[in-house]
């Protein structure tokens, strides 16, 4: 936190706020219901590319440590 | 000093009031839309099989607390700073240590690689000296002096936080305690854009995904997490329903929505095109605060350190929790995924990093079936062996 309290810093903080509050309540919004389906439908997607969630054959795992195999 | 010239009519208290019903005006318009909650809308998805997600390589070498993890574009290497002053990147493959880079300070909070091979290094002496963020190119030649060719970047008013390069690889984007974040010119350390907003220490930011523009996240202890656009410096949205400080925020990989880590013992989910919070990741049982958070790969999972020594691993869309890691024996300071999404890295505290992947159930079962092959065939030994 740098500035100190100050009346002209007061009134130009208070400024910046409601040009900043301005800004911000003017943007576009959609539905929460439109915007969960979207989220939804990209995790859906790319369910099955996704290897924390699907699991990888053992054979493809990078980090296994290549034993030699031993038959009895 | 004078007094800064007020606009005709305008006093600090018609601001004030202005300033009020601004605020009420938006909680109002993004109320509108709150038609549905996301786990909602999320009871048509099926519910997500067991988790096989296990800590399967711990990588040993730091003397002291882990303070940061990323893992190389290249997915097999990351990198770890750590708090006994050395940066270590690791092959996360063969657990070889490929370079151990000693820095002059103790205080290395953050580190991130670079697309392209070279390493960012955030670095802020013992008595608040330093501030700077640090690039050091990377080179697979061990001999070479690497901490000799360290050259400074950013500087801040006080510590550096967290850093990121921005995809060129050219310019950096950097969050500071002195409740700004920075973008710098790589090759010629100068500052091409400051971001004012936050009215406390930012303690995290995250770049959007590429294909969404040139957008970031950052979040502080305001307890506010805000949407900057990077060419203009402009705060563009702003979210403020944590109760504590944000330690971490993560984009969802669409780039759509972002999550937050919180010393209130929760993490949240925010939508940025209906502009408000659609989720609150928390237990009765989570007491601890969360320090860092990730996604998987198709943002159905979102993963979380914690102080009390955990990860949990959260359903994104339907809020509940999946599972929990435990192995850790300290905070878990960060938690990264891999690039291609394969795997799990986690620092702690404990001066530890671990690597956790899950193995899909096929292969499971093929391990239990050769597992009792080979039981089986002893037995069968012994048994004769004791005929004779």
């Amino acid at each position: 936190m740098s500035s100190k309290l100050h009346p002209s810093n007061n009134i130009t903080h208070a400024r910046r706020t409601v040009n900043q509050l301005r800004i911000e309540a003017s943007i576009e919004r959609i539905k929460v219901s439109k915007a969960s389906a979207d989220l939804m439908n990209y995790c859906t997607e790319n369910a099955r590319n996704d290897p924390l969630l699907t699991g990888i054959p053992a054979s493809d795992n990078p980090f296994k440590e290549k034993k030699p195999c031993t038959i009895l | 000093m004078a007094c800064q010239g007020l606009q005709k009519g305008e006093t600090l208290e018609s601001l004030k009031r202005e300033s009020e019903t601004l605020k009420k005006k938006l909680e109002e318009e993004r109320n509108k839309l709150n038609d549905v909650e996301l786990h909602q809308v999320a009871e048509k998805v099926e519910v997500l099989s067991a988790l096989s997600i296990k800590t399967r390589r711990v990588l040993k070498g730091h003397g002291n607390k882990v303070l940061c993890m990323d893992w190389c574009k290249d997915k097999r290497r990351m990198v770890s700073s750590s708090q006994d002053g050395k940066v270590i990147v690791w092959d996360a493959f063969t657990l070889n240590k490929e370079h151990g880079v000693p820095l002059p300070c103790t205080w290395v909070l953050a580190c991130a690689y670079a697309p392209l091979r070279s390493l960012c290094l955030i670095m802020n002496g013992y008595l608040g000296l330093d501030n700077k963020c640090s690039v050091i190119p990377l080179s697979l030649d061990k001999n070479e002096n690497l901490a000799a060719k360290k050259k400074s970047v950013a500087m801040h008013t006080n510590y550096v936080s967290g850093c990121s390069f921005t995809n060129s690889d050219m310019q950096l984007l950097t969050s500071s305690g002195d409740g700004t974040c920075a973008l710098w010119d790589v090759e010629s350390g100068q500052l091409l854009q400051s971001f004012h907003g936050h009215t406390a220490d930012v303690l995290s930011l995250d770049l959007a995904p590429s294909e969404t523009g040139n957008t970031f996240v950052s979040g502080g202890c305001d307890m506010k997490a805000n949407v900057w656009d990077m060419r203009s410096g402009q705060n563009i949205q702003s979210f403020e329903s944590h109760e504590s400080d944000i330690n971490c925020v993560k984009y969802y990989p669409s780039g759509d929505a972002f999550a937050s880590a919180s010393d209130d013992a929760t993490c949240r989910f925010y939508d940025l095109r209906a502009d408000r919070e659609v989720a609150v990741y928390q237990k009765d049982s989570i007491i601890f605060g969360a320090s860092t958070c990730d996604f998987s790969l198709s943002g159905r999972l979102l993963f979380a350190g914690y102080n009390d020594y955990t990860i949990n691993v959260w359903d994104v869309l339907k809020g509940t929790r999946a599972t929990i890691l435990f192995g850790h024996e300290n905070r878990v300071s960060r938690v990264r995924v891999s690039p291609d999404g394969t795997a799990l890295g986690s620092a702690s505290w404990d001066s530890t990093l671990r690597v956790s992947w899950s193995f899909s159930t096929g292969s499971n079962y093929i391990f239990r079936f050769i597992k009792l092959l080979f039981w089986v065939n002893s037995r069968l030994v012994l048994e004769f062996t004791v005929a004779f």
